[in-house]
């Protein structure tokens, strides 16, 4: 318990650093207070092209709503507090019923005039508002919602969240309505969230806030959705224009000056990406969608000074994608390996025992290449030399064995013969017969403890002499059990 | 009459009465453990007003008594605000029949006590402010329910009650009250305390809870 709490203290960005050290520094007052009302907002992202929803109508006081013209109003739209917090106070109406003062809602309720008009002056009284103070009724465009996603929300509208830090997009998450939210994409009235790779804009783990639990901001991982006729597997949709999603979340913060940002983007069917807020104290529950901690993401580009909006995507995607990797991870149980990988490989005279709480024990940072097409690893001799081999291979020379043999039998036939004396030898295990550059040849074979991929293990090396060799280390199939190899990236 | 230091007896004879200066201490203590329950444990309470006053409160009415008032405090402005929700009106004339609701209701609940004891004691000792200080709870709950929700608001409220009992539990321990009331020097030393927490940016036991990354750490098993 106490180490998880250290390591994830490390990992995962709490409330107190979230306002020391990205808030407050970072997000002027000039800014936040932008990010805090939606009209200062539309005004500012209109000026760079930026997609808002459409205002149809402002009102600021109870004389505007008295003489607000119903009949110019569309069939549907959306009322929203203008400083509203936590999507409090946004009622969304689907269209009007024939003939009758009266509005459907997502739940399939309708509300007349008079409860809408009581509403709006809710709003204007400051009830949704913070602070409580005077505020102003916002009604809006309603979104609608882009095909593919509405598949997997309940009525309402999904959006995707977007936290930026130093003009790099550093963690994302899609937001879908549920029967139980209502069909708002409010985490807390039980939105469910799901988190996105930032590299290829693929849904991974999920999420939702528990229906019945005591507390009332604990968290569940789910694999599909919840409420719906038929639920669907959450993970693994891709989002529609990822790039241009994350261009659009810089520019926000670009042009609002928050450095540390949280971008609400809805897709619209007809109209494509649109902004919904910016938030200038973005909620931390996307860490727990995305599996992932924010804290080292922030502090990795705390410094780097990053030229432009297409860098910061390069840099989000180079350091933050792979998240859909451990994805498949979670779900196959299997970890996902590169073609070609940079593993460590421990000198002989390491302690095994103590390799994995001593980081300065002796060892060497080699390219090692993915082969299922051999069976037992394969390491360059020259590198088990330099890492204390060179004593084994002079052992194996003493033993004359022919460099090459015409076939697999007479091979074999002298790994017989020598058995006994490998047998003694401290550090060759066995003997082994294999084909290098088109020979058959006996070579001796190595117990060897490699890093791959956070894991320590002994591995078996044939230690071989060719020079057609793509990297010092090859891990053969015995090795290559439990995990699955990604062709994509190759050298 | 307790033994108290040269620095606690020159501010005593400056006119300041003792339990105005023990009034003082606890309120300082009881702010610095509102402090720790928000930044180390991540409870929330409504704010740091209400806590403090709860747990002075409940010092005078004693615990039982207090949470008993508490606890009418809390259902008769529920059933009240429901009721009145109904109705159109303002806010201010709501929250105020509210309020008239809820000294009747006090009334008869100290009439049954009186007369039954209901396992509390005679409640003649027990200074009226201390009644009027848990009954203006009803506005912190019935604000945080109309902005938000029920189960925040019952959440927030339990967090304040709580922080609220321990602060009452240390601040009614004599050894502590007397303690520092001898050690004046305390006072400015928890707001050194409280400078540094303000600086504290470590993860919140609650934040452990909420964020911790479940699948990451079955895996790493």
């Amino acid at each position: 318990m106490r180490n998880s709490f250290l390591k994830q203290n490390k990992e995962i960005l709490g409330l107190n650093r979230r306002n020391q050290e990205y808030v407050r520094p970072f997000n002027p007052p000039s800014s936040k207070a932008i990010a805090d009302n939606k009209i200062y907002t539309k005004r500012l992202l209109k000026k760079e092209l930026i997609q808002t929803p459409e205002v149809y109508k402002l009102i600021r006081t109870k004389k505007q709503l008295e003489f607000l013209d119903w009949e110019s109003l569309p069939k549907s739209f959306v009322i929203k507090p203008n400083q509203g917090t936590g999507g409090n106070g946004i009622m969304v109406f689907y269209g009007k019923k024939k003939g009758k003062w009266e509005w459907i809602r997502p739940n399939g309720t309708t509300m007349t005039k008079r409860d809408i008009l009581l509403h709006i002056e809710n709003i204007l009284e400051g009830r949704f508002s913070m602070g409580a103070k005077n505020d102003i009724a916002i009604i809006e465009e309603r979104i609608k919602t882009d095909p593919l996603l509405k598949q997997y929300s309940y009525r309402g509208v999904p959006d995707i969240r977007i936290i930026c830090f130093n003009l790099v997009p550093v963690m994302a998450m899609l937001r879908l309505p549920t029967k139980r939210s209502n069909g708002t994409a409010n985490l807390h009235s039980g939105a469910i969230c799901t988190g996105i790779d930032i590299e290829t804009g693929i849904t991974t783990y999920s999420m939702h806030m528990k229906p019945n639990s005591i507390f009332s901001d604990t968290y569940e991982l789910i694999d599909s959705t919840i409420d719906l006729k038929e639920n669907k597997q959450l993970s693994g949709v891709q989002i529609p224009e990822w790039s241009n999603l994350l261009e659009i979340a810089l520019k926000c913060q670009k042009v609002s000056k928050l450095g540390y940002i949280g971008v609400d983007i809805a897709l619209d069917a007809e109209k494509g990406p649109v902004v919904f807020e910016i938030n200038a104290r973005p909620g931390l529950g996307i860490q727990v969608a995305n599996q992932a901690g924010l804290r080292w993401r922030l502090e990795k580009i705390k410094d780097v000074k990053i030229k432009g909006i297409k860098h910061g995507i390069r840099v989000a995607k180079n350091l933050f994608g792979g998240e859909v990797e451990e994805s498949i991870e979670a779900i196959s149980g299997r970890k996902v390996l590169n073609i070609t990988e940079k593993i460590f490989v421990y000198d002989k005279s390491a302690d095994i025992s103590r390799l994995e709480r001593y980081k300065d024990t002796k060892r060497q940072l080699v390219k090692a290449y993915m082969d299922t097409g051999v069976t037992t690893s394969r390491i360059d001799s020259k590198l088990a030399n330099r890492i204390g081999y060179i004593n084994a291979h002079k052992e194996f020379d003493t033993l004359n064995i022919p460099k090459r043999f015409n076939s697999f039998k007479e091979a074999q036939e002298y790994i017989d013969r020598y058995e006994k004396e490998v047998y003694k030898s401290q550090d060759i295990k066995r003997l082994a017969k294999i084909v290098e550059d088109g020979e058959i040849k006996v070579r001796p074979v190595f117990d060897i403890p490699i890093k791959i991929s956070d894991k320590i293990k002994i591995t078996e090396f044939i230690s071989t002499e060719t020079t057609d060799i793509l990297c010092p280390i090859v891990i053969g199939r015995a090795d290559l059990t439990g995990y699955l190899i990604d062709t994509t990236n190759t050298f | 009459m307790l033994e108290t230091s040269n620095l606690t007896q020159w501010i005593i004879n400056q006119g300041i009465s003792q339990i105005v200066l023990e009034i003082m201490i606890s309120m300082c203590i009881v702010a610095t453990v509102v402090s720790i329950a928000r930044y180390i444990f991540g409870n929330k309470t409504y704010g740091i007003y209400a806590p403090i006053v709860l747990a002075i409160a409940y010092s005078y009415t004693g615990l039982r008594y207090g949470l008993a008032i508490t606890l009418m405090v809390i259902l008769t402005s529920l059933l009240s605000y429901s009721v009145l929700k109904k109705i159109r009106m303002h806010y201010i004339t709501r929250i105020a029949t509210n309020y008239i609701i809820l000294s009747i209701v006090l009334v008869f609940f100290f009439i049954l006590i009186n007369n039954f004891s209901l396992g509390l004691d005679n409640m003649s000792n027990i200074p009226p402010l201390a009644f009027i200080s848990i009954a203006a709870l009803s506005d912190f709950f019935i604000k945080q329910y109309i902005q938000k929700s029920l189960k925040t608001s019952v959440m927030t409220l339990l967090g304040t009650i709580v922080v609220a009992i321990v602060g009452w539990f240390v601040i009614t321990r004599d050894i502590i009250s007397s303690f520092v009331l001898n050690n004046l020097w305390i006072v400015p030393l928890l707001a050194v305390f409280n400078v540094l927490l303000g600086m504290f940016k470590g993860l919140r036991v609650k934040d452990y809870f909420r964020f911790r990354l479940t699948a990451k750490e079955e895996n790493e098993k």
